[in-house]
This record gives C-alpha cells, structure tokens and sequence, in this order.
C-alpha cells in the first residue's frame, strides 16, 4: 500500500527526477526528504516552498475569472531545473504537497506531471 | 519537575514503550522510544478529525477500535494509509504544540500500553521538539503579539482597503467568529487543527482586519461596568437612533448573575 513514506520512492522514480520532499502546506513543515542536494537545508526548503504556494495563490486569487481559485499543481523552471508542485487536498487541513525537481535535459514534463496525478490518486484515493 | 520535554528525551533514551499521561492535559505514546501519537485535550484527535470530515462515524471506529483495530480499519477501505499517516502526523504535531510546554502536573507513565491509531508514523523526540519551536517561532514571525491566539477572534467590521484575499481556513473563521471565540475554541467548531487556526488569526491580525490590542481592550466588555468604562476614558459608542438608552448598572449585575446561574443549571 502507498503510504507517506513510500511514496517518495515512486516519485523519485520519474525520469529525471533530482530530488523530492513532501511538504505539509499550513505548517511549512518537510513531511518526508528524499536525495536533498548539498547546500539545502529541508526545513528552510519547505518553509520557503510554501511561501512560494501560498503567493502563487493570493496572486491568482486576483487574476483568475471566478471568486475562488483552486490550484492542482505549479511550474517553475530555473536555470537549476524544472520545479514541479502538487497540490493534495486531503481529508485533514493540507493541502499535502508534493514537489519534486527534474533535470532540464533528462526530464519529460507531460509524463511527470501524469505520474504524480496518478501517485496523488493512490495515495489519497 | 523537570519539563515534558526533557522527560520524553529520557524515555526515548531507554527506548521505552508506553503511554505517558500528563494529567488531564493529554497523552503521549512511544513505541520504542519514538512517539507514535499524542492526544490533547485542546486539540481535536484523528478520530474527531475523521468523524468531522464525514469518512468513518465515531460509532464504526469505536467498533474497529474495539475489534480489528487499525488494519481493519485499513482494509475497508474508508481511508487510505497515506491519509491516516498525514492525519497522525497533523494531529499529533498539533497536540505537540499544545502538550509540550505543559508543567505543573507529574506525568504518570503505563509501561506497555499503545495507541490503537499509533504506530503508522512514527516521530523522533528531539524532531518534534524543533518542530515544535520552529511553529512558535513563525507564529511569531507573522504577527508578534502572542495576545491573539487567547483573545475573542473579532474582525473588523469595515474593510480598511477595496478588496481582501482570504484563505479557506481565514475564510471560516470570518464567517463563524462570534466576537467570543478564541481562536482553539473555533479550531473545534471548524474541526480544524488549532495550530492552522492560529496561523491564519495571525495573519488576519497583521493585515489588520482584526480588532487587536488597545482598540479591543477600549471595547465594551461584558463583565465591565458602565461608569468604570468611561473612568478608562475609553470613546463612548455610538448608540443607536432614538432615544438614549438608559441602563441602571444594578440592573445589568442582576442580569449578569441571572445568566450565570442560568448558565451554570444548563
């Protein structure tokens, strides 16, 4: 069965995955790590990761048609890879992230974004 | 008595297993020296926390407790083990929040006893004391007067601004802020965890869509004679139209103590 633990393995298993974390969105706080690059401390990662989200979406509130807006996953792509998030809404506060950053060259977005869909529907079915 | 913390530290040092009550406050579970669920009385557990969300009534999970226990509950199929784990993890770090500052009470530690929810996720001592004082400090970070989290929950009434982006949970507790909650009391109500609550009554502090501080000390409080508000000095509120409404202060005690006693009887 998938489980919180696990279920980094299967994310670290998309083509050109570098590193993954999973983050609880309403604490900041690195759920689970796996393949943590030099330099980057988890906690300041996840913290700032949220940040990111929570600005994403107060942003979008403003330019989305509609009152309310409902975000599944983000993009970022840096000079250090692409930088994918998805959004879990679960039955306890989350949402549950999970992110994940693949390699520019190595990486197949529409297959990564497809994989993580259908390791959300497992994990949280 | 030395403090909670240091105390789980020993047991996780001697890879203990048992239950720790720290008197009516709540309950630590360690599996081997690693907590593997922890109950508050301030904070809704995973079976409230399930119940509230509509997945499994209280009534089944006192039955799977009592019989099957978390496998069954597994097996079913109403939640799934990456949903229970994230509900321990949630839960058990908000009772953390609340648990372990506790002193006062000489906890009583039952060797062998577990949780029946326990045992999923499992958290280092030393983790969930870091993790802890990480959330203080961002409490901190987003609005410093710690006043808030214990103080009624009143939004303003007017919008200093046009427009305001607000959050699911900021959202809730606009909507369901009475002027008397505090922010753990509508933590229960919404069913949310209390630390989330917290979180977003700091941030609507900070964007200043609460009545904080000076502004709600200077407010009428219920318990507070009218003469001994105007002594403060505080700005008289407008009445409404028609004529003044006139309040004999002997009056408003007996009413005071009727509703105390009313209140009490219920």
């Amino acid at each position: 069965m998938l489980g919180l633990d696990n279920c980094l393995t299967a994310v670290m298993a998309i083509p050109g995955a570098l590193d993954a974390m999973l983050v609880d969105h309403t604490s900041g706080m690195a759920v689970a790590v796996s393949g943590q690059p030099d330099g980057v401390d988890p906690e300041k990662s996840a913290a700032a990761l949220t940040e990111t989200l929570r600005a994403t979406v107060e942003g979008l509130a403003h330019s989305c048609p509609g009152d309310t807006v409902r975000v599944d996953d983000m993009l970022i792509t840096t000079d250090k890879g692409h930088h994918l998030l998805r959004m879990l809404d679960t039955l306890f506060e989350g949402p549950l992230v999970i992110y994940v950053r693949l390699d520019l060259e190595r990486s197949n977005l529409a297959l990564a974004r497809h994989r993580l869909r259908a390791l959300s529907d497992q994990l949280l079915a | 008595m030395p403090p909670l913390d240091t105390l789980l530290a020993g047991l996780a040092r001697e890879r203990s297993t048992g239950a720790l009550r720290v008197g009516r406050a709540g309950t630590v579970f360690l599996d081997e020296g690693r907590v593997t669920y922890m109950d508050c009385a301030q904070t809704p557990g995973v079976e409230r926390l399930l119940a509230a969300r509509g997945r499994v009534s209280e009534a089944a999970l006192r039955r799977l407790q009592a019989d099957g226990g978390c496998e069954q509950l597994l097996e079913q199929g109403p939640v799934t083990l990456g949903e229970l784990q994230y509900c321990v993890l949630g839960a058990v770090l908000d009772a953390a929040f609340f648990l372990l500052p506790t002193t006062g009470t000489r906890p009583k530690f039952r060797p062998g006893e577990r949780h029946w929810l326990g045992g999923r996720w499992y958290f280092d001592v030393p983790g969930l004391v870091r993790e802890c004082a990480r959330r203080r400090a961002r409490l901190a970070q987003i609005w410093p007067a710690a006043d808030v989290d214990t103080a009624p929950v009143r939004p303003t009434s007017r919008l200093a601004g046009r427009a305001v982006a607000l959050s699911d949970v900021q959202w809730e507790i606009v909507v369901r802020a009475d002027g008397e909650a505090t922010s753990p009391e509508l933590a229960k109500r919404l069913g949310r965890s209390s630390y989330s609550v917290m979180l977003a009554v700091r941030r609507l502090a900070a964007a200043g869509l609460l009545v904080t501080g000076e502004q709600a000390s200077a407010l009428p409080k219920r318990d507070r004679r009218p003469e001994a508000r105007q002594q403060a000095g505080g700005p008289r509120p407008a009445g409404p139209l028609g004529p003044p409404v006139t309040a004999d202060p002997t009056d408003i005690e007996l009413l005071l103590r009727l509703k105390k006693a009313l209140e009490e009887l219920s």
